[in-house]
């Protein structure tokens, strides 16, 4: 965790003004966010509203055309080796290699986020006991189920103990006892000190685990603001005002 | 070990177990070793049958011009084909199944995904010039090889294969399909090894064709003949494959 001079805890993320263009149009536009560390962020929104994107951007696959992004208050730009280790990323649908098991695929991320010998070895131990993939270690990637593909990637995306957790719809293809393993898996990492970014399209998921939830529309931060466990019903009428009426709901709110 | 260096061997670890789980890397190990082998045995029974009349010759060909170097003229032969096919998921077939930006997202340059790959590759067609060369080798104890001429033929291959890898990961870097990648690499090799043809048939033996061929510069070598240019055209020639691959994949990751 930084710390600034002030004592105030420095973001951990922090966006400054980030715009991105794809297939000819604005995916992103001038997105600013800061996340602290331990800090659970929901990201909603609409289909097409920005959300992958943005978080592609943040892990480091895809380039921001402007604006900045900062990890640990460095620009990633400048270094981006930095998201090798501060950052775990489970991308939407999780892909994965066929032809690997499922414990090949975690030493190979460990290996591609700087763990190796030892290290590598007890991170894998660690991730697999974690999202309880002892019976899968052997299979191959290809023969899994699409739940059983998930918890795979999410167990990629934490080997390394990452500080930022960036999870892209992770509760796709969950059967309902999974979700709830995936929901005490977030708090568990929140508590650790990890900060976590959960795209999703379930509101449920939002009030159930996030702090703070940040309202995506046409590219653009229309809501950022905490999350009371209680007000799901809140959380529903700005998330619809936004998804329907969209600028309107935004200056409203 | 810089985080840089560990990245590059990460990918290139990842890259070659992928190849060697695959059957594609086993089924064309198997089945162009065996035709190399059956080749050999073919080259061998030639040269044995005409040991007799050489005998007579004072300086007539030996095992290694009769046997040993026209096996790894084979060799090259069948690479034109092994490469691209081996090479061509490299790069395409990771954007295919969507784990092109993991390996972005890894913090790694666009140039270590790049050599990772290439490295992997590289060391499966260095073990299959090591298993054929094992063929003759294996009779060096009953024959009177050529070291020298043999090791500059082995040069050669080596050169030349590494050069066919650089283009099959260049190519799968543009390729959108990895199909698309292998008949790429697969034509744009056969035109650097005849680009000259035309040239020679109309009687110039020189200029920018002849220097541009591959052949121009591979066959020196299988005939004994080491020479600096030769060796750095190779060597111009997988750098700027390989820069093309990396300025293209920082592309992807630029532009999405």
């Amino acid at each position: 965790m930084t710390t600034s001079p002030t004592g105030a805890c420095a973001p951990l993320l922090q966006l400054d003004r980030i715009s991105r263009r794809r297939a000819g149009r604005a995916a992103v536009q001038e997105l600013s966010l800061s996340l602290q560390p331990g800090q659970v962020l929901g990201l909603l929104g609409v289909n097409g509203a920005g959300k992958s994107t943005t978080l592609s951007m943040i892990a480091g696959a895809l380039r921001p055309d402007s604006g900045s992004i900062r990890l640990g208050g460095i620009d990633t730009r400048e270094q981006p080796e930095l998201t090798r280790t501060l950052l775990g990323w489970l991308p939407e649908r999780a892909p994965l290699w066929a032809e690997l098991t499922v414990a090949e695929h975690l030493a190979a991320h460990a290996r591609l986020r700087g763990l190796n010998g030892a290290a590598q070895r007890n991170a894998c131990t660690a991730a697999i006991e974690r999202l309880e993939l002892q019976p899968l270690a052997r299979r191959l990637a290809g023969v899994l189920s699409q739940g059983q593909r998930q918890r795979l990637g999410l167990a990629c995306a934490l080997v390394h103990r990452p500080a930022l957790l960036v999870l892209d719809e992770p509760a796709n293809a969950l059967d309902p006892v999974q979700a709830v393993a995936l929901r005490g898996l977030i708090r568990e990492q929140a508590a650790a000190g990890t900060a976590v970014i959960l795209s999703t399209h379930l509101l449920a998921e939002v009030t159930a685990v996030c702090d703070r939830v940040a309202i995506l529309h046409d590219g653009c931060l229309r809501h950022d603001g905490p999350v009371q466990a209680d007000d799901h019903q809140a959380l529903e009428r700005t998330f619809f005002e936004i998804a329907m009426h969209g600028d309107a709901a935004a200056r409203a709110a | 070990m810089s985080g840089a260096v560990a990245g590059t061997f990460a990918v290139a670890r990842l890259e070659w177990r992928r190849m060697v789980v695959r059957p594609l890397a086993w089924v064309l190990a198997a089945l162009t070793l065996a035709w190399l082998a059956w080749n050999f045995t073919l080259l061998l029974g030639g040269f044995l049958a005409g040991q007799v009349q050489r005998a007579a010759l004072p300086d007539g060909p030996g095992f290694t011009d009769l046997v040993a170097v026209p096996l790894l003229g084979q060799l090259a032969q069948l690479s034109f084909l092994v490469v691209p096919l081996l090479g061509m998921t490299a790069i395409a077939g990771e954007r295919r199944n969507g784990t092109l930006p993991l390996l972005f997202a890894a913090g790694l340059p666009a140039s270590r995904i790049v050599l990772g790959k290439y490295l992997a590759l590289l060391l499966w067609l260095l073990s299959w010039l090591a298993l054929t060369l094992a063929m003759p080798l294996a009779l060096a104890h009953a024959t009177d090889l050529d070291w020298g001429k043999l090791a500059a033929a082995t040069l050669g291959l080596a050169l030349m294969l590494a050069a066919l890898a650089a283009l099959g990961v260049a190519c799968s870097a543009f390729a959108s399909h990895p199909a698309i990648a292998a008949a790429a690499a697969l034509i744009i090799a056969l035109a650097l090894w005849s680009v000259n043809v035309g040239a020679q048939m109309a009687g110039i033996n020189g200029g920018v064709l002849n220097w541009l061929a591959m052949s121009t510069h591979e066959q020196p070598l299988l005939r004994g003949l080491v020479s600096t240019a030769d060796i750095a055209w190779f060597a111009l020639l997988i750098a700027v494959l390989l820069a093309l691959a990396s300025r293209r994949l920082d592309t992807e990751r630029e532009r999405g």
